[in-house]
């Protein structure tokens, strides 16, 4: 009787196991996309600034992509959630753990990051095309690759 | 009466000729100030495009520039950048030039001893003497600093310098830069920065089991980097190299770090791109030049 309780009690245990791990997988696989695609939307933004720089876009394409720039630095505590290391769908690139072990390094580089990208909103603004690259240099080298630096890694081939 | 208009004369021409003399000697000692000026000058932005900062100060920790660099961990140990400041007893204050060259171009230090190739004297070795002097007078214009350097930490049988010797018969090619008469001056000003300042080979190419550069396998890519991180293939691959980069995105990354796909590069690579960002324009456009006309190869030089 109590073996066979025993045995239920384990049996539920790996069924619930099996059940909860796709669940989980699932959440962890939105979580590395939404990671990515709000990457890749400040590298678009970055790109559309760098296209005005380069005279490839106008100046209203450049403001655009600069106000955004500082709402998606808010939003990047929400796709590292604790737990959810990994890699790009993309199989470029993988979180290091110092995300989570050092979270209060991580929400400091991210505030880095805001604060830098409110300097390029304003010279983007401003319209100073010397500023702007002086801001988006800055942005890019101590804010993004700062980062980079520390919380990420390129997955090994 | 009469002697007088020829002495005013005279003591005037004296002082004139003093006069004269001495704005000669002021002015020569000028230029010799304004040369000596540039030369530091000069040397400062070689520093830049040698990146010797980045081992050679402890930016992490607080330290003063030049007095000594973090750890650098490699297969064969974990290496710390020695104090190159002008202090005399704990930097390189007492080196003379002939001593600085051969540190650059040899890899044996003032006291005679060998360097572990940790410093990337296989690629310095390449430098012009005027460059390397220019590079020791912006060291040595900066304020020494009295710091004693870490000793290495290196594995066994590499932490024998005195082996060093017979690696170096074996790996060391010792230069200088040829230039290549078929190619241009921007290609060969290319081919001095990313292959002896830069030393972009110390990192992007992989290694033999003796820890010397696969020469069939230059910029290639490894993925046992310093610190076992991964470091990309930078010749133009189509698959793993940068192959579809134009020269313009080679610049751009030189400049601000970053990438064709709007990436910022971070890690090792960072600290690099501090420096190149103070390249003129004409030599990142030279080292992309050159970037491009090197010999495609698979990631990791095998496939």
């Amino acid at each position: 009787m109590r073996l066979s309780r025993m045995a239920l009690g384990f049996a539920l245990l790996v069924v619930s196991g099996f059940v909860a791990a796709p669940a989980g997988a699932e959440a962890d696989a939105k979580v590395l996309k939404d990671r990515e695609a709000l990457m890749k939307q400040q590298g678009a933004d970055m790109g559309a600034i760098k296209g005005f720089l380069d005279g490839k876009e106008d100046a209203a394409k450049a403001e655009k992509a600069a106000s955004d720039l500082p709402e998606t630095m808010k939003r990047i505590p929400s796709v590292f959630p604790e737990g959810s290391g990994g890699t790009s769908p993309g199989g470029k690139f993988a979180t290091k753990p110092e995300i989570w072990t050092d979270w209060n390094g991580f929400l400091a580089a991210r505030d880095t990051g805001e604060k830098k990208s409110e300097a390029l909103l304003a010279a983007v603004k401003a319209g100073n095309k010397e500023a702007i690259q002086a801001a988006f240099a800055d942005l890019g080298k101590n804010g993004c690759g700062a980062c980079h630096g520390k919380f990420r890694e390129e997955v090994k081939q | 009466m009469r002697r007088l208009p020829r002495q005013v004369p005279r003591r005037g021409q004296a002082i004139a000729t003093a006069l004269a003399a001495l704005f000669l000697l002021l002015s020569f000692a000028g230029a010799a100030s304004a040369a000596e000026a540039d030369t530091v000058a000069r040397g400062a932005y070689l520093a830049s495009a040698a990146g010797c900062e980045n081992c050679h100060t402890d930016t992490a920790q607080g330290g003063q520039r030049y007095a000594g660099g973090p750890a650098l961990s490699i297969p064969f140990g974990t290496f710390y950048g020695p104090n190159i400041t002008a202090d005399p007893d704990t930097g390189i204050g007492r080196w003379t030039d002939a001593q600085f060259l051969e540190a650059l171009r040899d890899g044996v230090r003032a006291d005679g001893a060998n360097l572990f190739p940790a410093f990337p004297y296989p690629s310095f070795t390449g430098i012009t003497d005027a460059d390397a002097l220019a590079i020791k007078a912006y060291l040595f214009s900066l304020p020494p600093v009295r710091h004693e350097s870490r000793s290495q930490d290196v594995w066994f049988p590499f932490s024998w310098r005195s082996l060093v010797s017979i690696w170096k018969l074996l790996f060391l090619t010792e230069g200088p830069f040829q230039p290549l008469a078929d190619r241009s001056a921007e290609y060969n000003r290319g081919a001095y920065l990313v292959t002896v300042l830069g030393h972009c080979g110390e990192c992007h190419t992989p290694r033999n089991w003796f820890g010397a550069m696969e020469a069939d396998a230059f910029l290639a890519g490894t993925s046992a980097g310093p610190d076992g991180k991964k470091v990309p293939n930078i010749t133009p691959d189509q698959a793993t190299g940068i192959d579809k980069w134009s020269e313009q995105d080679i610049v751009n990354l030189l400049k601000d770090g970053q990438t064709p796909d709007f990436d910022f590069v971070g890690g090792a690579m960072s600290a690099v791109v501090n420096d190149t960002a103070q390249l003129t324009d004409a030599d990142r456009k030279a080292i992309a030049v050159f970037l491009k006309s090197v010999p495609a190869k698979p990631f990791g030089g095998k496939g």
